[in-house]
């Protein structure tokens, strides 16, 4: 049995991987790559495991945590939203074939997403994986579905 | 001037009630900052980049973004238009938005493009203070001048 925590935190190793590979491909000028696995990054952590999060994850946490109005949440939610108009704009930087730019906002990225995810690594997920029924494994099983129809 | 938590809330500025603060200028350019709350928050600042001048954004799209050891962000804009100015201090000194973020430390001046609605996604008065307040609760944000 795979416990919640380990789920994500796999799925935010397989995320850094795929943000890697397009910036490789930036660095190498590989500039139709580099769109590439950028979207499949982007589909990835913003159609897949973001949207697990702020569907399931974040209203189990605040349930039990006093409501919407929770910082830790409320910071994480945040998160997303910031994260997603970066993707956009890292997205605009391939298209205009700006590398600087593109280092610019992937170093950004990389930042926000250190601490956010060592945030819900550290607060979020362990708390879930105690407090839910099944260690989370069902809703885990969301995720590696999701994850295994990309690779598909 | 209110104050809350040690924080500094200008009444006079807009805000889009979370990290940025806007001044509407005379020729209708806007100027752009970050507030007291958002840097207290973000820490020591050690990298602010901000666009070429003459990029032309999107309403929420970053005019800049600024890391400290521990956090980064962007500083979205709140409506569509071109950058006319950008504090070029701020490149090599990004500390300088923790000294005098309403002053000296303003990121950049952004041309709306419809200067009609330029202000339509930002507060001002008593209900933006209350919901500044209500963010510094939120983050549990205790703000401190050096000078005091
Ligand atoms: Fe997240
Ligand atoms: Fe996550």
């Amino acid at each position: 049995m795979t416990r919640i925590d380990q789920i994500m935190q796999q799925d935010h190793v397989r995320l850094d991987a795929l943000l890697d590979i397009s910036a490789r491909a930036v660095r190498e000028g590989r500039w139709q790559d580099a769109a590439r696995h950028l979207e499949q990054f982007r589909h990835g952590i913003a159609d897949g495991h973001m949207v697990v999060e702020e569907t399931t994850l974040f209203p189990a946490f605040e349930a039990r945590e006093g409501g919407t109005e929770h910082p830790l949440t409320a910071l994480l939610r945040k998160g997303h939203q910031d994260l997603r108009v970066f993707f956009q704009e890292m997205a605009e930087a391939i298209s205009a074939e700006d590398a600087e730019e593109f280092a610019d906002l992937l170093s950004t990225v990389q930042t926000i997403l250190k601490q956010h995810d060592a945030k819900e690594e550290t607060e979020l997920y362990p708390y879930l994986a105690e407090a839910l029924p099944d260690h989370g494994q069902a809703v885990g099983q969301e995720i590696l579905t999701f994850a295994a129809g990309e690779r598909a | 001037m209110s104050e809350y938590r040690g924080c500094e809330l200008p009444e006079d500025l807009f805000y889009d009630l979370d990290y940025v603060w806007v001044r509407p200028e005379e020729d209708g350019i806007l100027t752009i900052g970050v507030t007291d709350p958002a840097q207290t928050m973000s820490g020591r600042l050690q990298k602010a980049r901000i666009r070429k001048l003459g990029t032309h954004l999107e309403a929420g799209r970053h005019v800049a973004t600024l890391e400290s050891g521990k956090w980064a962000g962007g500083v979205p804009v709140p409506c569509a238009g071109e950058i006319v100015a950008r504090n070029e201090a701020l490149l090599d000194n990004p500390h300088l938005i923790n000294v005098d973020p309403y002053g000296d430390a303003w990121i950049a001046r952004v041309k709306p493009d419809d200067p009609r609605h330029a202000l339509d996604n930002v507060k001002t008065g008593p209900d933006a203070i209350e919901a500044l307040s209500a963010w510094i609760d939120r983050y549990d944000v205790q703000c401190m001048r050096c000078s005091d």
